[in-house]
């Protein structure tokens, strides 16, 4: 299946060729946790993350067309 | 006295008076600094009823006991007053480098009352304070206005002051500090004008004395080490992009406000979010006084109609001046944002009273023969241009100035002010994050987020997640980071740095790291329980001071909008804002009765009751 991954501030640099869009085919019934693996961002590297906009968790199951969003947790504004 | 400088000084300006007041130290244990001292002054002296242009209203510029200190972030003052925009008190925070300035200068606080007959300004050098004549600085910029006094006082000086529309009593003037930070909200720079003060300026050379230096060092140091730590691989998305970085979690959650609320997602985001700003206009970061983050963003546009160079966008400016006006032009925005800053605005209520002047004008209930112009939404030419007519009150100007609630009032359509309390709200729906929309109701000086902010467990993660869509569990969260913020406030600290690292890191957030530096600072021996008690006496205290000017349950609203129209497109589709439901078990909690009134039981339990008598 493939989802769309929208990664920003430092979660850009795990993104492959550095855009911060891009679509992800991952074998289906992936979770997020299996997410965060193939784009090889390592345990330190805290991200919050979004699967259509609502909060989610490494459990998280996927599926086709899902859009997950990544980025770092913020002090706000 | 450690931590606390021990002194007050108190200016009345009806008689050209300047005395100094030992602090009482109950006073200063009770009411830790800063926001707790502006209210415990206020509640004392200013009476809730009275005109808040007229003289009988008073100032309280207050720092706290780790302000000027090397402590994380201690950078802050509070200035306190009763709203000319709302009716309500409001106590407006800002950081840079005056209020450490002002410690080091020996005071806690400033308190200012009366009105000068003609234009003037504080001099305080040290120990000397004076006021002088203002008159050649009336209608300059903060920024000519802040050259010009350290030109005739000391080129080191710190200075904050107010703009044209603070002069002209535009109803959300600001009081620009260190020529760019803004305590900005609610019209506290008006009421500086009201006085015909134009500015304060202060030299200060003092060190602050700390009652432990060891264990202040000692705290001081972990804290330090543990941000160090967390982010020598990862550096602070506040540093490296700026506090408009955050658009990522609004729109991502599908609560960033766009053309007036009437939606949670806009199309143009990536225009003006904060990774943008880094690539197009970014010079450099920014810190205010001991900070280790540096969110500020000195930025310069190099060519173009908006050609410039000052210090912004916010987060809040990007909303305001931004998605709210449908404006994805940055470089307008950003212009924008530098006319605020030079002619004393704040820029949320600017933003907020243009984007309902353009929904007024997309319905039809404000003609283009009334504005002038016509007003369509993403008109960023507009916005620079109502900027400067807004402060200087001319044409349309003039009635932007009084705000977005009496501008859609005038018009037949209060509804369509975003505005709880009259105060505008900051860049975030409360369909898709329940608790801001409690947290929006009932803070004191009305909407602000900055009160308790829930966008950071509801949104940004921080310092761990919950729901931004469920109701049922913001009651009690909502209270608990009411009261923390009460505490950061009156400590004289950032809240981006003490939600992080300064309280344990579960949605509860116990204040253990700012009791650690206020008791190395102060030798007050508190313990956590004891500062979160501290904070929740001074919200009551802005409760009582409300509800005594006159509010009542039924001011704890929002917008129909909010809580009646479901949110048309985005994450949050479909939702609206449970406030009713979550009213009632808010006040429970709180101790207060159905009417939003605490109790006497609450008021004795918090020391309040005797002082009501004083």
């Amino acid at each position: 299946m493939k989802v769309r991954v929208n990664t920003f501030a430092n979660l850009r640099d795990y993104a492959p060729a550095g855009k911060s869009s891009f679509e992800l085919a991952l074998a289906d019934g992936a979770s997020v946790a299996d997410l965060i693996s193939a784009l090889r961002i390592p345990a330190a590297v805290q991200a919050v993350m979004l699967v259509n906009g609502r909060r989610a968790g490494a459990a998280t199951q996927l599926n086709s067309g899902d859009e997950v969003t990544l980025f770092p947790p913020m002090e706000g504004g | 006295m450690h931590g606390w400088c021990g002194k007050i000084l108190r200016v009345d300006l009806s008689r050209g008076k300047i005395s100094n007041e030992a602090l009482d130290p109950q006073v200063a244990r009770d009411y830790i600094g800063a926001r707790g001292f502006g209210i415990y002054y206020l509640r004392r002296e200013v009476d809730p009823a009275c005109d808040p242009l007229g003289p009988e209203n008073k100032i309280v510029m207050a720092a706290g006991p780790l302000t000027g200190t090397p402590a994380p972030t201690g950078a802050r003052y509070v200035v306190t007053t009763k709203s000319p925009l709302t009716g309500a008190i409001t106590c407006s925070n800002s950081g840079g480098n005056f209020p450490a300035e002002l410690k080091k200068s020996g005071h806690d606080a400033i308190i200012i009352e009366g009105r000068s007959a003609t234009p003037v300004y504080l001099w305080i050098d040290g120990g000397r304070a004076e006021l002088r004549p203002a008159s050649h600085l009336w209608g300059k910029t903060t920024h000519e206005t802040d050259d010009a006094l350290r030109g005739e006082t000391h080129a080191k000086a710190k200075t904050a002051v107010i703009g044209p529309a603070g002069e002209k009593q535009v109803l959300f003037a600001a009081i620009m500090n260190d020529r760019d930070r803004a305590a900005g909200r609610a019209g506290v720079g008006a009421v500086m004008g009201s006085k015909n003060l134009k500015a304060v300026v202060v030299r200060g050379e003092g060190e602050i004395s700390l009652a432990d230096p060891a264990a202040f060092k000692a705290a001081n140091t972990k804290y330090r080490e543990a941000f160090k730590a967390k982010t020598q691989d990862n550096p602070p998305p506040l540093r490296t992009h700026g506090t408009a970085i955050t658009v990522v979690g609004t729109q991502g959650h599908g609560v960033f406000p766009t053309r007036n609320f009437q939606q949670g997602t806009f199309e143009g985001w990536e225009s003006i979010y904060g990774e943008t700003l880094t690539q197009k206009y970014l010079v450099r970061a920014k810190p205010c006084f001991s900070c280790p983050i540096a969110c500020g963003r000195v930025t310069r546009i190099p060519d173009g109609p908006y050609q410039g160079e000052g210090e912004g966008p916010e987060y809040e400016t990007v909303y305001a001046l931004g998605s709210d006006c449908g404006v994805d032009d940055l470089a307008a925005l950003t212009k924008a944002n530098y006319e605020c800053n030079e002619l004393g605005l704040d820029t949320i209520s600017m933003g907020s009273a243009i984007a309902c002047a353009m929904e007024l004008y997309e319905k039809g209930y404000l003609k283009e023969s009334e504005i002038g112009m016509p007003l369509p939404w993403g008109d960023g030419a507009a916005l620079v241009k109502l900027t400067r007519m807004t402060a200087r009150r001319e044409g349309f100007g003039n009635i932007l100035a009084e705000g977005s609630r009496r501008l859609a009032a005038r018009c037949g359509h209060p509804e369509l002010a975003m505005v709880a309390k009259s105060l505008d709200f900051a860049g975030y729906d409360p369909r898709g994050e329940q608790g801001m929309g409690l947290a929006y109701a009932t803070s004191p000086i009305g909407g602000s987020h900055m009160r308790g902010d829930p966008a950071y467990f509801e949104l940004l993660g921080v310092p761990v997640p919950a729901d931004p869509h469920t109701w049922e569990d913001k009651p009690p969260l909502v209270a608990k980071w009411q009261d923390l913020f009460c505490v950061i406030d009156a400590a004289g600290l950032c809240v981006f740095f003490s939600v992080r690292y300064l309280v344990e890191q579960n949605l509860m957030v116990k204040p253990v790291g700012i009791t650690e530096l206020l008791n190395g600072a102060t030798g007050a021996g508190y313990t956590p329980e004891e500062v979160e008690k501290i904070g929740e006496r001074i919200f009551n205290a802005e409760r009582m001071f409300l509800l005594s000017a006159g509010f009542t349950r039924k001011d704890d609203s929002l917008p129909p909008r909010i809580t009646e129209e479901p949110m048309p497109t985005g994450p949050a589709k479909g939702m609206v804002c449970k406030l009713e439901e979550m009213l009632s078990p808010y006040y429970r909690l709180r101790g207060w009765s159905a009417e939003g009134v605490p109790s006497e039981t609450k008021l004795g339990e918090l020391g309040l009751l005797q002082r009501l008598k004083a």
